[in-house]
């Protein structure tokens, strides 16, 4: 049985196997293929998701009675037609017809009450990121992988896109101002200290970026980021929080390469995180990072609260007794090298490891 | 084994989300005491999503402190106990974590079965992703979609009185069948059936051969009578098995304990209940669970329970929902240092993100109890709404006398000084008259409720001891006066003699020093037109009080608790408060 403390793991790794499954929201077609090279743009699979279902009356539609209903069907359950086309009869006289509402399928058919399932748009699921197909179920999910530099983040708004990294601003720890934007920026994804204010996020629409990685982002600001068109990443969390110099370092380094993000937010409970993938050319074989990292001295971590909150250090010494805080809190601690600032007591609750 | 007690080693372990505690209880000197507990962080999330590690971790700490193997090498509970002191003879788990499960709602009258169902929803883990009824005037197809949109893990179904309405529900029985069967395979949810007993065969044949279907009692078998104890208690395990299919490690924990595995919430519940039945029946008992992905309420009169569980309310992940219900504003009135809005929004929201960070700095450490403050009065009075009538917030602004009041939750059993802990009870709570605040530091109570069960006298012991920290009795006149003026005069004859006397003020919160262990009696003379819980205001009376953590609380700073509107002066009043109430040194 194991002694040691584990804690959350956050990864900036310059170079990783990346490794991720994908999925449409419903049973469609994958056209990608297993051992397939594919670009960021390129389509992996699509479907059309039910987008609404129809309770179709048969005899009162055609004025027949229920017991005849099903001798005047002429799609089957399963068999996909096109918007008006004819789903029972002609009948009678006047060739009374039941036609389809929409472009769907018929689900079933139950005292002569059709159920049909009109399909919605096409729904397409898009690689993401270059890389090759590992794997495909054939019919909704593909997994991809790619060697790449991987940033997770803390937060993100839900969006996904790609584009050519740029940094914009003066740095981890500068404000993004709508003065720090040019026309070389146009449609780029970029990467940013701290945002605190909408203009320049408006700005970014205007210039028609393809993305935006912030170390810290004023929470007030949240319900805006989330009608952005462009996905928005926060590495640290909210308020005038630095971006961690190991993150950023990582992404100014790789400006000018091509940048996946995906700001999907899974919760506690799920593998999926907000992320920014940066493929890498490179003949090496490389791992998969490790999902769980014991703590240990030599152990990188960053702080996630005050007062050294987005700081970056190392692990000299995972202490044997509780540290008493100003707070009057007792609580379990390490002893951590902390950039700039040198040995500190940080309370385990209040780190992550950064591998 | 002792041939009084029914056995002696009990194994408690509560799987919270952000924290998994283990408790080890045995008998000392004829009684149960608790010998050692054990915290690890749970590893129901990711990357693990599998309790069984944080489980393990805690009770490793457990037998650190004991020096008791509990576990064997093949990573075992060793049960029972073998005669060389190894291993526990009973064990016991509750668990909390893991998404809630979302929930189709399917019932019959607005008014009165779908009534009940969103009670029992609200005492459960269970999040209402969609609601269909009766009266419900959407179209069939509108209907469909509702089923097919909210993409339940879980079907809740009710209606009907037993022997009652039996057509229309199986209308509805059929939608959901119809509906249902436009889900994916890998989607199907369990069903769950709480209405009309005499159509569960019925129910059965319909839906049973597609769908997996759990009857349970019915929570309305007749018009004017809600019974939600047993079909929560089997709701609980397809809640369990939902969990199960999304983390690992719930089915050992299912099989360690032979069945003896419970909500939280439930187990919580249960000690509430108990102690209502025990206490002064004129009095109800309030139980607040304050965790990090929700906060439980719990409050029992003379054994009719209302259990409340708010999953958009909590101290750590649950945390962004207590602006759903409040301002900035409400928080910042608790604070007693200058915090500005959008630092206090930023916390809130960092705090979601890392729901076990710890405050390490006085600022985080007052914005911490404001929350919990605010996140325990939101979940009372929306909790209140539901008390029986008399006792609920609509006929009874103030909160009717409750007797103990016990708390729990990481934010108060870490608290640096037990007056945090107290002044957050007593402005969240707001009590009425008298009554005594217990801690339970440990998390002992969610364990002790499911012990209750195979082991009776375990939780009545363990209730008993000193695990369970009392904050000190408090005294609350209730009435109207100009600040200032004078509300109460008290006396205390402490048992070894000493003896204090005094007059207490509207606006003042005072501590009489009275030690846990010690007691005396407490004369209380209120002022005309001040209640402090004899009888009628005015009325004079005596009682024997015992000492707490902080001392005899008399907090006459009135009901319900108003402070000034400037800001200034609500922090300076705060600052007053944590160090009358001895949380500040």
């Amino acid at each position: 049985m194991s002694q040691e403390t584990m804690l959350p793991i956050t990864h900036v790794i310059p170079l990783t196997t990346v490794r991720r499954e994908a999925s449409l929201p419903a049973a469609g077609t994958v056209t990608a293929r297993v051992n397939e090279k594919v670009q960021a743009g390129d389509v992996l699979a699509q479907a059309e998701p039910p987008a609404r279902h129809y309770l179709l009356d048969m005899p009162r539609a055609l004025g027949i009675p229920e017991k005849d209903a099903s001798r005047h069907l002429r799609r089957q359950p399963g068999e996909r037609v096109d918007s008006g086309d004819i789903l029972a009869g002609p009948v009678g006289l006047g060739r009374r017809t039941l036609r389809a509402p929409a472009a769907g399928q018929v689900v079933g058919v139950d005292a002569g009450r059709i159920l049909f399932e009109a399909h919605g748009d096409t729904v397409s699921l898009k690689a993401g990121y270059a890389g090759i197909v590992v794997a495909t179920d054939g019919v909704q999910s593909v997994t991809l992988e790619a060697t790449a530099a991987l940033i997770q983040a803390v937060w993100g708004n839900g969006r996904q896109d790609h584009g050519v990294l740029r940094v914009a601003g003066g740095g981890a720890t500068e404000r993004l101002r709508t003065e720090d934007f040019d026309i070389n920026l146009r449609g780029a994804v970029l990467v940013a200290g701290i945002c605190v204010h909408t203009a320049p996020l408006h700005q970014a629409t205007e210039l028609s970026c393809r993305g935006l990685i912030l170390g810290g982002l004023a929470s007030d600001l949240i319900p805006v980021v989330r009608r952005l068109p462009y996905p928005v990443l926060v590495i640290e969390g909210f308020g005038d929080v630095p971006m961690n110099s190991a993150a950023y370092a990582l992404l100014s380094g790789n400006a000018g390469r091509e940048a996946s993000l995906d700001g999907r937010v899974g919760g506690l409970y799920s593998t999926q995180r907000p992320e920014v993938i940066i493929p890498q050319t490179t003949n090496r074989q490389v791992s998969l990072p490790d999902e769980v990292v014991p703590l240990q001295p030599g152990v990188r971590v960053r702080a996630v609260q005050a007062p050294y909150q987005g700081l970056v250090g190392v692990v000299r010494e995972v202490l044997m007794r509780a540290v008493a805080y100003p707070s009057g809190i007792l609580a379990r601690s390490a002893r951590v090298d902390l950039e700039g600032l040198g040995p500190v007591n940080v309370p385990l609750a209040n780190l992550e490891i950064l591998q | 084994m002792s041939t009084v007690l029914e056995a002696d080693t009990l194994l408690a372990i509560d799987v919270g989300s952000v924290n998994t505690r283990a408790s080890l209880f045995d008998v000392v000197d004829g009684r149960y005491r608790l010998v050692a507990t054990g915290r690890a962080a749970s590893t129901a999330g990711v990357p693990l999503a599998d309790v069984s590690e944080g489980v393990r971790a805690a009770v490793e700490q457990v037998q650190t402190v004991t020096g008791r193997k509990l576990i064997d090498e093949a990573e075992s509970l060793i049960m029972p106990a073998t005669p060389g002191g190894a291993g526990v003879d009973v064990f016991v788990a509750t668990t909390s974590a893991g998404p809630p499960a979302r929930t189709l709602l399917v019932g019959l009258m607005p008014g009165i079965s779908v009534e009940s169902a969103r009670r029992l929803a609200a005492s459960c883990y269970l999040d209402i992703a969609g609601e269909l009824g009766l009266m419900d005037r959407r179209r069939e197809d509108e209907k469909l979609d509702t089923i097919v949109q909210s993409k339940p893990d879980l079907v809740l179904v009710v209606g009907g009185t037993d022997g009652g309405a039996s057509q229309s529900m199986l209308r509805l029985v059929d939608l959901v069948g119809s509906g249902l069967g436009l889900l994916p395979e890998e989607m199907l949810p369990r069903v769950v059936y709480a209405g009309n007993q005499k159509l569960v065969p019925e129910v059965s044949t319909r839906l049973g051969e597609r769908f997996t279907v759990t009857a349970v009692p019915n929570i309305r078998p007749a018009i004017d009578q809600e019974e939600l104890a047993a079909a929560r208690q089997r709701l609980a395990e397809v809640i369990h098995d939902v969990r199960s299919s999304h983390i690992s490690g719930f089915e050992e924990l299912r099989q360690w304990s032979g069945g003896n595995l419970m909500n939280t919430a439930d187990a919580f519940g249960r000690i509430v209940r108990y102690l209502s039945q025990v206490y002064d029946p004129g009095k109800g008992v309030l139980g607040i669970d304050l965790g990090s992905a929700h906060t439980t309420i719990a409050a029992a009169f003379a054994g009719d329970l209302r259990l409340f569980v708010r999953s958009d309310l909590g101290q750590g992940s649950a945390l962004p929902g207590v602006l759903r219900h409040g301002t900035l504003a409400d928080i910042q009135r608790w604070l007693p240092v200058e915090v500005a809005e959008s630092r206090l929004r930023d916390y809130i929201f960092n705090k979601a993100l890392h729901p076990g960070i710890v405050p390490a700095g006085t600022e985080e450490l007052h914005i911490e109890y404001a929350l919990a403050r605010q996140v325990a009065r939101t979940a009372l009075e929306l909790a209140r709404s539901d008390w029986p009538r008399g006792k609920d917030s609509a006929s009874h602004p103030l909160l009717p006398p409750m007797e103990p009041v016990l708390a729990s939750g990481g934010v108060l059993a870490r608290a640096p000084r037990p007056g945090y802990s107290a002044l957050v009870l007593l402005d969240a709570v707001q009590p009425t008259g008298i009554a005594t605040l217990v801690l339970d530091p440990y998390n002992l109570t969610p364990g002790l409720g499911v012990a209750a069960g195979p082991m009776p006298m375990a939780a009545v012991h363990a209730l008993d001891s000193g695990s369970f920290v009392s904050l000190g009795t408090v005294v609350s006149p209730v009435g109207r006066a100009r600040p200032g003026r004078p509300v109460l005069r008290l006396k205390l004859e402490r048992e070894h003699g000493e003896t204090t006397e005094g007059e207490i003020r509207h606006g003042q919160l005072a501590v009489l020093p009275l030690r846990q262990g010690e007691a005396g009696k407490l004369t209380l003379r209120p002022e005309r037109g001040f209640d402090v819980g004899f009888g009628a205001p005015g009325k004079a009376g005596a009682l024997r009080v015992t000492g707490g953590a902080v001392g005899l609380i008399i907090d006459a700073r009135g009901r319900p608790l108003l402070g000034p509107r400037d800001s200034g002066r609500a922090r300076d009043l705060n600052q007053k408060w944590l160090w009358d109430i001895g949380a500040m040194e």
